[in-house]
C-alpha cells in the first residue's frame, strides 16, 4: 500500500508540473502582449516597461517559468504596476493587476461560495444520482426504474443556463416560493447560508447526477452476477442487505473514481451556475477573468481548478486501492 | 456483430427510432433553413422590429404578449434588435451542426489513430499516451475553452480588425478537438489492448502479417462500434458546450445566429420578455435529448450485453 501510494503521489506532482507548464506556456507566451492587457489600454509606454519588468516578461521564458513555480512553493515579491512591492507568500500564484490583489488572495475571498456550492450540489448528486441508481437497479425493469431513467435523462440533457433561468421565474420571481440565491456565511449565519444556496444546489445536483444514477445502475446490475454475491444469497442473507453489503462494495471502484473527478471538478469552480444565480465565487472570478483579459488571474484559477481535480482523483484511486486489493497489488 | 442484426435490433427498439427521426427532422431543418426561410418570408440578419413601427415598444421590448408572437411573427421578435425569431433559431441549428460535425470528424480521426497506436504499441508509447491524458483530463476544460479563443483570436487577428466568420469555426473546431479526443482514445486503447492478445491477431502475425495489416485490416474494423456510440453522444455535448461558451460571452459573434447567444440575450431581459429565452432553451433541449437517446440505442444496438 505504501508503494502503491508514493507511486500515485509521484504521478499527481507530474502531471500537476505539466499543466503548470502548460498553462503558463499557453497564456504567457502566446504571442499576445500579456503587459499590455494587464496594464490595461490607456498604459503609456513607461508604465508598461516597468509592467513587463515586474511581470519578468523581459526574461527568457523558461527563467519566467521557474520564478512562478519558485514563488509556488517559495513566495515571492512582486511590483505592481505603478512599482510599489507587494508581497505575495507561498504558495503565490502571481499579481493580478486588474483586481490589484495577489490571485491567491482573490481566489481566497471567493472560495467560501464555491466550496458552499460544491458541498451542497454533491448532497444532491449522492441522494438523487447515486440513490437513484440503487433503487433502479433493485427494481430493473419495473416502472420505477423507467421513472427514474427518465428523470435522469432529462437532467443530462438540460442546460443549467436554461433550467436556472426558469426557476428562478418560476419559484422566485413569479411565486417568491424560495429566496433570491445569494451567499450568507456558513459560521455567522447557517439558515440563511442554507436558504439562500438551496436553489443552486438543486440544479447543480440534478444536472450532474445523470451520470452518478447510470453508472450506480450498471455497475450494480454487473456486479449482482457475480459468483460471491450469488453465494451471499444462497447463504440465506435478504436481498436488499446483500446488495447494500457486498454488491455495493464490489461496485464503487468505478463510482468512487467518478466522484472525485466530480468533487475536483466541483471546487475548481461552477461557472455557469455561479454566472446564472450571480454568486460571487471562483467560477465567477474566472469567466470575468477572461472577459476582461486578466491572464494572471486566469492561470491562476486553472492551476487552482486542475489542482483539485488532481488531488481528488488520486484520492478517489487511494480508496479504491483500498477497497479492491487487485488494484494496490497490480 | 452482423451490420444487419445491428440494424434489425435497433429497428425494434421504438424510443431509438423516435430519437433518429427527430434527429433526422433538425439536421433537414438545417439544411433547408434558406428554403423555410424563403417560404416564410424573413431573414435572421433584417432588424423588423426596428424598421416597422408598433412591434417594439420604446424600451425595446415586444409590444405583443408572448414575446411577440404573432401570425407574421410565429415565434415573436428579438428585444431591441428586432429579429425574427424563428429564422434565428433555424439558422442557429446550422451552427451548432456545423461546429459539433467537423469537431466530431476531427475527434473521430485523432482518436482513433492515437488510441489505436497506443494501445497496439504499449510500453514508451503507451506510458507517454496515460502521461498526456492524465495532464489532459485534469485542466478544467470550459475555463480552458474559454480563454483559448481569445488568445488565438489576438495571434492572428489585428486588433481593429474583424475576425472573420470562417476563423471563429476553426478556433472553434480546434479547441473542441484538442479536448476531445481524450476519452475516445482511452476507450480504444483498453479494447486494443485485449484486442491484440486475442487469436485471430495471433494467426495473422504467426501468417506473417505486416504490422500495418494487422493495425488497418484486423484491428480498426473491430473498433467501430465504439468509435460510433462515442461520436454520437459527441455531438450533443459539444453543441452544449458551444452554447455554454456563447452565454459566457466568448464563442460565434454576431450577427450568425447562434443558440447559446440567444439565451445569453434572453438572460439580459429575463424578467420582461421570458419568451424570447423559451424558445433556444427549449429547442437545445429537444436537440439535446433526442442525440442522447440515439447515442443510448446505438450503445444497445451494438452491444447485446448492455444490462437493460
Amino acid at each position: 500500500m505504501i508503494r502503491y501510494l508514493l507511486k500515485r503521489v509521484a504521478q499527481a506532482v507530474a502531471v500537476l508540473l505539466a499543466i503548470a507548464a502548460t498553462a503558463f506556456g499557453l497564456f504567457y507566451a502566446a504571442p499576445s502582449d500579456p503587459a499590455q492587457i494587464a496594464c490595461g489600454p490607456k498604459c503609456d509606454s513607461a508604465q508598461l516597461a516597468a509592467v513587463r519588468t515586474s511581470m519578468g516578461l523581459d526574461q527568457p521564458v523558461v527563467s519566467q517559468f521557474t520564478d512562478y513555480v519558485g514563488g509556488i512553493v517559495t513566495g515571492r515579491t512582486i511590483a505592481d504596476v505603478d512599482g510599489t512591492p507587494i508581497p505575495c507568500p507561498a504558495p503565490c500564484l502571481g499579481y493580478s493587476y486588474t483586481l490589484h490583489q495577489p490571485v491567491l488572495a482573490a481566489i481566497e475571498d471567493r472560495l467560501p461560495v464555491t466550496v458552499s456550492l460544491a458541498v451542497g450540489a454533491l448532497a444532491v448528486i449522492l441522494v438523487l444520482g447515486v440513490g437513484s441508481g440503487l433503487v433502479a437497479a433493485l427494481r430493473r425493469g419495473t416502472a420505477t426504474d423507467r421513472l427514474l431513467s427518465g428523470f435522469n435523462l432529462l437532467g443530462a440533457s438540460v442546460q443549467i443556463y436554461f433550467l436556472g433561468y426558469m426557476l428562478l421565474l418560476l419559484l422566485v420571481y413569479s411565486t417568491g416560493l424560495f429566496d433570491p440565491p445569494s451567499y450568507a456565511s456558513f459560521t455567522a449565519q447557517p439558515a440563511q447560508w442554507a436558504l439562500g444556496l438551496v436553489l443552486p444546489w438543486l440544479v447543480l445536483g440534478f444536472v450532474n447526477a445523470a451520470v452518478f444514477a447510470r453508472l450506480t445502475r450498471s455497475q450494480m446490475l454487473e456486479t449482482m452476477h457475480h459468483g460471491y454475491v450469488r453465494t451471499a444469497r444462497a447463504k440465506g442473507l435478504g436481498t436488499v442487505r446483500v446488495h447494500l453489503k457486498y454488491t455495493a462494495r464490489g461496485a464503487a471502484g468505478p463510482l468512487v473514481q467518478l466522484l472525485g473527478l466530480e468533487v475536483g471538478a466541483l471546487l475548481g469552480g461552477a461557472f455557469i451556475t455561479e454566472t446564472v444565480f450571480g454568486l460571487g465565487g471562483v467560477g465567477k472570478l474566472a469567466v470575468d477573468a477572461v472577459n476582461g483579459n486578466d491572464l494572471p488571474t486566469v492561470v491562476g484559477t486553472v492551476l487552482l481548478a486542475a489542482f483539485f481535480v488532481v488531488v481528488f482523483v488520486a484520492l478517489a484511486d487511494l480508496v479504491v486501492a483500498w477497497l479492491d486489493p487487485r488494484v494496490r497489488l497490480a | 456483430m452482423a451490420a444487419v442484426s445491428m440494424v434489425d435490433a435497433f429497428r425494434r427498439d421504438r424510443v431509438g427510432s423516435l430519437s433518429l427521426c427527430v434527429v433526422a427532422f433538425f439536421v433537414l431543418l438545417a439544411v433547408t433553413a434558406p428554403l423555410i426561410a424563403l417560404l416564410y418570408g424573413k431573414n435572421p440578419t433584417e432588424h423588423y422590429g426596428q424598421n416597422e413601427p408598433g412591434l417594439l415598444s420604446p424600451e425595446g421590448l415586444p409590444v405583443l404578449p408572448n414575446g411577440g408572437i404573432s401570425a407574421q411573427y410565429w415565434f415573436g421578435i428579438e428585444p431591441g434588435l428586432g429579429r425574427d425569431v424563428l429564422t434565428q433559431l433555424l439558422y442557429g441549428i446550422r451552427t451548432s451542426l456545423l461546429i459539433a460535425f467537423a469537431s466530431v470528424a476531427v475527434v473521430a480521426v485523432v482518436g482513433v489513430v492515437v488510441g489505436v497506436t497506443a494501445g497496439y504499441l504499449g510500453g514508451l508509447a503507451d506510458r507517454t499516451f496515460t502521461f498526456v491524458c492524465n495532464v489532459l483530463l485534469a485542466f478544467p476544460t470550459l475555463l480552458l475553452l474559454l480563454t483559448l479563443g481569445p488568445v488565438i483570436q489576438t495571434r492572428f487577428v489585428g486588433p481593429d480588425e474583424n475576425e472573420p466568420a470562417w476563423m471563429q469555426f476553426t478556433v472553434l473546431v480546434l479547441v473542441f478537438s484538442a479536448f476531445g479526443w481524450v476519452p475516445l482514445a482511452m476507450v480504444l486503447r483498453t479494447l486494443v489492448r485485449s484486442l491484440r492478445e486475442r487469436e485471430f491477431v495471433e494467426a495473422a502475425r504467426a501468417l506473417g502479417a505486416s504490422r500495418r495489416h494487422i493495425v488497418f485490416r484486423e484491428l480498426l474494423p473491430n473498433v467501430w462500434a465504439p468509435v460510433l456510440v462515442h461520436i454520437t453522444l459527441a455531438v450533443p455535448a459539444i453543441v452544449t458546450t458551444e452554447a455554454a461558451l456563447s452565454f459566457l460571452g466568448v464563442g460565434i459573434s454576431e450577427p450568425i445566429p447562434d443558440w447559446g447567444r440567444m439565451i445569453s440575450r434572453g438572460s439580459e431581459v429575463f424578467y420582461d420578455d421570458p419568451t424570447y429565452m423559451v424558445f433556444p432553451g427549449v429547442s437545445l433541449l429537444l436537440f439535446v435529448l433526442a442525440f442522447n437517446l440515439l447515442g443510448d440505442a446505438v450503445r444497445d444496438a451494438l452491444d447485446p450485453h448492455t444490462a437493460r
